[in-house]
This record gives C-alpha cells, structure tokens and sequence, in this order.
C-alpha cells in the first residue's frame, strides 16, 4: 500500500472541511471493505484517510415522523438484526442475511455500499423501490439526492471530492402496499448478486389496479436502475397474464447485463424477465391481501 | 509516520506503534506474534484470517491496525483459559475437524461469536453463520459435527 496520513475527524463539519483541503486526493474511510481491497492491490493511492467511524450521530437508525432514518455508517449486520426495521421493513433484514459473510457484514457500511458504487449489490436496489433519499453533506450546506441520482456509472457516484453522505431517508408504505426483494445468485451464497430484483406496489382495494409501481433491478446494468417500462406494463390495470409477460419482457429489454463469470448477458435477460414476473405476482397478492 | 494504537488482545493492553497502512493481521502475526490466524485469500471471502473485535467477526486481512485502536482483540490463542482449552476446541479434536489446519483458527472465532451470539443454534443457523468460512481440505462434515455437538450442550 502506498503511504497516507491516517485522519478522524469528530465532526461531519470537520470531515467535509479536511475532505476539502485534500482536493480530491483524500477518501472517506467507512467500514474500509472496499477500500482496503482497492488500497492493497495498488487501485486507489489517496494521500489520505478520513476515517468517519469517530461520528457517532451516522451510527443510528430511526424513525422520524414517518420516515426511517439509516446513518451512513450503519452496518449490514446492524440491519439484519435491528428492531425498528424487523417492524417497518422486514425485507431489508431478510436480505441482509444473505449478503456476503458475516465478517463484512459487520464492517461495511450502508454508506460505503452507495458511495462506492460498486455493481453487484443488494441494498440500493431495494432502496430505489422505496422512493429513498440521500442527505449529503459538503462545505456549503448540504443538498439531497433520490438515490437513483447518486449513481452515475460503474464505481461512479455523483458525490463530489468534499462530500459526505450521512442518511438514508426512506419514506413510509402507503396502504394497501407491499414490496419484496430477490437475491438471485447463481453460484454459491457467498457469493456476490447475479442479480437483484425488487417490486413494490400498491393495489387499489375497489378493483385490484396496481398502483405506483416500482421494479428495481440491480446488478444487471452500470447503476441499480428502475425498470420504468416494466412499471408502465402494470400500472393503473389489475395484474393479468397478460401484462404480467409484457412487464417480464419489458424488464429484460430495459436492462443492460455484462457477461462475466456470473452469467452471460442473455442468460440475465430470461433470468430478469423470469423474476420480475414471478415477483410482481407474489408482490401483488400481498398487497391486495393486506399485508405489507 | 507511525501511529500509537492501544488495544485489548486477549484480555492484556497493549501498545503498538503502526504505520497507518499496516492490516491488523499483519500487525498481530509480526509484532504481536501471535500467529494462529493466517493470510489466505486477502479480499475477506475465505475466513482464514478471522479475528473477533469487540466480539464481533472481521476479516483482519482488510482491517488497518489504526482502525483497531481502543478495541477488544480475541485471536485463536486467547480461547483456552490456561490449560483448559475452550469446548470448541476440545470439539474440534474429537471429531478430527481438521487436517492442515490452516482454516482452523478462523473457524473456531467465527464459532464463538455465533455461540455467544445465540448459543443453541440449529443446523441451518449455523450453516448460515459460518457459509463464509472456508476449509480447503474439506472438513466440513467433521466441522458440522463438532459445532454440533457443542451447540446442543
Ligand atoms: C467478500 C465480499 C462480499 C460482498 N458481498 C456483497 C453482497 O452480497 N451484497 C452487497 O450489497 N455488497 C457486497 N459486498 C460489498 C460491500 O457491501 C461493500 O463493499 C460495502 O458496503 C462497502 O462499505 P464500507 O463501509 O466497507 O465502505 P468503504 O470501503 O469504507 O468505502 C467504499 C467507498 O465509498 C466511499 N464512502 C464510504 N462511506 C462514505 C460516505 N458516508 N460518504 C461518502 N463516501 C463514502 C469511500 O470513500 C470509498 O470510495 C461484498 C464485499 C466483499 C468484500
Ligand atoms: S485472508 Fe482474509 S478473508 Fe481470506
Ligand atoms: S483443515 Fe486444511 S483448510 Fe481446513
């Protein structure tokens, strides 16, 4: 590894402010996950380390008012085990048990999971399907993004050289809705996402249409993405055959698979359409029998 | 420039002075010379170099040592309390669960913080705990076997 100045700063401020004067030669250092692997094998050759894990107020996941509140340096193991998620949101504790092994799930963070833009992942994909937003802190005040918009790219995110994302600010279910996610993984376990599909919806009590809905796909394009064709498939109209197999179809010609180990482009595709339909199905009964 | 970090190994404080750049493996198997876990993979998917800190499972291969300061470090030489060494490993020896024992160390952490954690966990919860542990040569039936019979005592 390449020598760095190892900094901890107390304060979101002070992180920002030192972020700042490296000029974009200085990284976040979160859960070091990521990092520590790009570090060793001579990717990234920062100047410097700004370890956040100092800044007690991102460690919290909360409710506020009706939103949820996930911190930046929550861990997937934090998830998988937390109380207030297990009672709003038990789908991101049912994922987390299968993301990685439990050594980075008690390491890395939510934070590092988006900001390091990498591909294969679970969380954003969801969060997508969840209309959740960002809080991003800079030296100027701060802005928020939809995580749709963080993403740019592979390893490629909006935040710029002085930023630091703090929250995750998800908003809450409306009623008559429910959301699931499949973590599709065409090895073993352990083994990174092929592919993520997630579908939310709400289905109208009084005619069964489904509305506002949302598929979310990850690890089959650059940046976790809305299939937004597949949603138009299904929206405003209750689920049929039909445009179930439209939606499927629709879901794996949006998409933008790369061949690699984990499968090759149109083995996504029919794996893509294959999960889209049968989730959208499970998604749908759940809605409209009440549970969410 | 090295950094003074102070940490609980196995129950003793200790001081060290590190370049910020240095992994906590690296720095328990060098300075510390304990050299139970070992480096296998490097990129946190093999489980050979599994330390606890504060309890908790990491891959040290991808832990900095100055990450580490203030913190509780169990490795594979602190299980034994003297000379009794911890049922894990009198498991772990009755029913062979090991030939190289390369793995051996990361297995038996990885093990004390799923007991700690829930100690009477079923087949599936501990083959959902301890999936991201490897062992090249295979032991998995004698492992399975020697979690087993610990969990159900
Ligand atoms: C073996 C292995 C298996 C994995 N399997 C999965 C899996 O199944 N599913 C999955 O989703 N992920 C998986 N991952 C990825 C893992 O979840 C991410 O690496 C992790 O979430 C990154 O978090 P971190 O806190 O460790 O980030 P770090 O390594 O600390 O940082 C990663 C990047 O993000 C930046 N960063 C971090 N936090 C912030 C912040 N708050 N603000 C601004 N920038 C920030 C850093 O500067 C760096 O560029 C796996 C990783 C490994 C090593
Ligand atoms: S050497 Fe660290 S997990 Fe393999
Ligand atoms: S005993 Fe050889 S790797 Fe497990």
């Amino acid at each position: 590894m390449k020598h760095f100045e190892y900094l901890e700063p107390g304060t979101v401020d002070e992180a920002c402010g030192l972020l700042k004067q490296y000029a974009g030669n200085a990284r976040v250092f979160a859960g070091g996950s990521s990092l520590t692997i790009l570090l060793k094998q001579g990717f990234l050759q920062p100047d410097a380390l700004i370890n956040i894990k100092k800044i007690d107020e991102l460690r919290r996941i909360e409710e506020s008012g009706e939103d949820l509140v996930i911190g930046s340096l929550v861990t997937h193991h934090d998830i998988e085990v937390s109380e207030v998620l297990a009672r709003r949101l038990p789908v991101l504790c049912e994922l987390e048990h299968d993301v990685a092994n439990i050594r980075v799930r008690n390491m890395a963070t939510v934070g590092g999971n988006i900001a390091s833009g990498e591909p294969l992942t679970d969380l954003p994909c969801v969060f997508i399907t969840l209309d959740a937003t960002v809080r991003i802190a800079n030296t100027s005040g701060g802005r928020t993004l939809a995580l749709e918009e963080v993403f740019v790219d592979y390893y490629e995110t909006q935040l710029q050289e002085d930023e630091v994302l703090t929250h995750v600010v998800i908003p809450p279910l409306p009623a008559h809705s429910a959301i699931d996610y499949v973590r599709f993984s065409s090895s073993s376990v352990v083994d990174k996402p092929c592919i993520g599909v997630a579908v939310r919806m709400t289905v109208d009590p009084d005619g069964g249409a489904c509305r506002e809905v949302r598929v979310g796909l990850g690890c089959v394009a650059p940046t976790p993405m809305r299939a937004r064709n597949a949603e138009a498939a299904l929206e405003g109209q209750p689920l049929n055959d039909d445009n179930l197999q439209k939606a499927a179809r629709a879901a794996a010609e949006e998409c933008d698979p790369m061949d690699d180990l984990r499968g090759s482009e149109r083995y996504k595709r029919e794996m893509v359409a294959a999960l889209v339909r049968r989730l959208s199905s499970r998604v749908y009964d759940q809605a409209r029998g009440g549970r969410s | 420039m090295k950094k003074a970090i102070t940490m609980e190994v196995n129950g003793a404080s200790c001081r060290v002075e590190v370049e910020p750049w240095r992994t906590l493996l690296d720095v328990v198997r060098e300075e510390l010379d304990l050299t139970g876990a070992k480096l296998g993979c490097d990129i946190q998917v093999c489980g050979a170099c599994t330390l606890l800190v504060d309890g908790k499972p990491v891959s040290a291969c991808s832990v900095l040592a100055v990450d580490a300061d203030g913190r509780k470090v169990t490795t594979v030489e602190g299980l034994a309390e003297g000379d009794r060494l911890h049922p894990l490993q009198e498991s772990f020896m009755k029913f062979g669960a090991l030939q190289c024992g390369y793995c051996t160390s990361g297995f038996l952490l990885t093990a004390k913080a799923m007991l700690d954690e829930n100690p009477h966990p079923d087949d599936e919860q501990i083959k959902s705990y301890m999936g991201g542990s490897f062992c090249r040569c295979g032991c998995y039936q004698e492992i399975m076997q020697a979690l087993r019979s610990v969990a159900r005592s």
